[in-house]
């Protein structure tokens, strides 16, 4: 079952990762799910779809009192990320969701109304949690056509969505990458195909190389930390994406 | 801390709910395909009592309100359509809140009764719930009204359809053909009493 582990904590600053749920049913893809809790109020990242909300909820229940949640980031617009938004309002109605201004009106297909997003422009934004300035950085094309992450400046931390991911097998259940070169190989294929752009890859690669990352927190898959992140960037500027096969 | 339901195949109850709707729908297609059936006949047996002459007199005056009676219960089948067209609305809702209730109380149950918030959201959940729901009765309550009208109606078609076969014995040398007529409008009458009798039956919400 879904546990949530403080990956960073300073003070009443924490990053929860509700991640690698072994016990889930094999028919649905398994995610990870990040609170940022800073403060009175918390921030939860890809919240996930809607048959692990009870999972999900109880793991984040455990850790952090969920009336303090005040939004939702929404990397991009898959059921996997933000099917649940319907079930996170039910339980608070006046939760704001940050999503890409693309899918500003698709979204509420799972739920919500006009006042519940905030759409983030295609450059990027800040969005303030507590005395934090969190950034939306622009991800777009990976995979999403609207897509965002979230850098943390503060714990140096950044939430990479789909960027990332590995399809893991079950026995590969650690939370942080322990042996890059035998992990990546269950990232290779995601990318590849996943990953449209080639151009907005190198963008992103560029970007992100400059930017000081401790940890590089994606939505499937175990945890990049310390020089696994840099290792990251770099097999991912390197690989072919965009590719049905090979 | 509870076990966990892995395989989270909540109970949809508003299936059953569409369902119903499905039923009522196709009973109100029988219904109005029916009455435009009595409508075409009723003008060939109009032309056949003009034919017919003095002999067919009184059968021509039944079959022209038998054309009426046709006429207006194509109106009363589609008021029943629009009602039923605005339910699948309501129904829907009730389907989705009963749906992200169902869920919200597997996580409740997972998480225990003691994290804040969430007796406030049950609460809301079941308020909402409880409004969607007599929406849907009060929905209900109007199509069965509206079925009662038109099964009186049908009453009267029915003592058309009979008064109309007496007729047909004075058709003189048309009477077997004026009979053949008036038989074919009673049996389609039954066969639209029997489908209102069904939709009578029907229920948008379970008592």
């Amino acid at each position: 079952m879904k546990q949530a582990h403080c990956i960073y904590q300073e003070d009443d600053h924490r990053w929860l990762a509700i991640a690698r749920d072994a016990t889930k049913p094999g028919y649905i893809i398994d995610t990870n799910e990040y609170v940022v809790v800073n403060g009175d109020e918390a921030l939860l990242c890809d919240p996930g779809g809607m048959e692990i909300f009870p999972a999900v909820f109880s793991a984040l229940s455990a850790e952090c009192d969920p009336t303090r949640l005040a939004g939702i980031f929404s990397s991009h617009q898959d059921p996997d990320i933000i099917s649940s938004l319907a079930l996170w309002l039910e339980f608070k109605p006046d939760l704001k969701c940050y999503t890409s201004w693309l899918w500003q009106s698709f979204l509420p297909h799972f739920g919500g109304q006009d006042s519940t997003f905030i759409p983030i422009p295609d450059p990027g934004m800040t969005i303030r949690l507590g005395g934090l300035e969190l950034q939306a950085i622009p991800a777009h094309y990976l995979h999403s056509s609207g897509n965002f992450h979230l850098y943390d400046p503060k714990a140096k931390i950044l939430f990479s969505g789909d960027v990332g991911a590995a399809l893991l097998p079950a026995d590969h259940n650690g939370l942080f990458v322990e042996d890059f070169s035998r992990h990546i190989r269950h990232a290779e294929a995601f990318h590849k195909r996943w990953m449209g752009s080639d151009r907005a890859k190198r963008d992103w690669c560029e970007r992100v190389s400059r930017m000081e990352i401790d940890m590089l927190v994606p939505q499937h898959g175990a945890i990049y930390q310390g020089a696994d992140v840099q290792r990251f960037i770099n097999w991912f500027a390197a690989l072919e994406v965009g590719v049905l096969r090979g | 801390m509870n076990a966990p339901d892995r395989n989270l195949h909540v109970k949809a109850p508003g299936v059953s709910e569409l369902a119903r709707i499905v039923r009522v729908n196709e009973e109100i297609k029988a219904i109005v395909s029916t009455a435009f059936r009595i409508n075409l006949m009723a003008l060939n047996a109009i032309f056949l009592a003009k034919r017919a002459g003095n002999a067919a007199l009184g059968f021509g005056v039944l079959s022209n309100e038998l054309r009426r009676f046709a006429q207006e219960l194509t109106r009363h089948m589609a008021t029943l359509r629009d009602m039923t067209s605005g339910s699948v609305g309501s129904v829907t809702g009730v389907v989705q809140q009963q749906r992200t209730s169902a869920i919200l109380a597997e996580a409740i149950r997972l998480s225990g009764d003691s994290v804040p918030g969430v007796r406030e959201a049950r609460r809301r959940g079941a308020t909402r719930l409880a409004e969607q729901q007599a929406c849907l009765r009060s929905l209900d309550q109007r199509l069965r009204s509206a079925v009662e009208e038109t099964q009186q109606l049908v009453e009267l078609g029915g003592v058309l359809a009979r008064s109309a076969k007496i007729e047909a014995a004075y058709g003189g040398t048309f009477s077997p053909a004026l009979m053949q007529v008036s038989t074919d409008f009673a049996e389609v009458i039954a066969q639209i009493k029997r489908s209102l009798e069904i939709l009578g039956k029907e229920r948008l919400v379970k008592d």
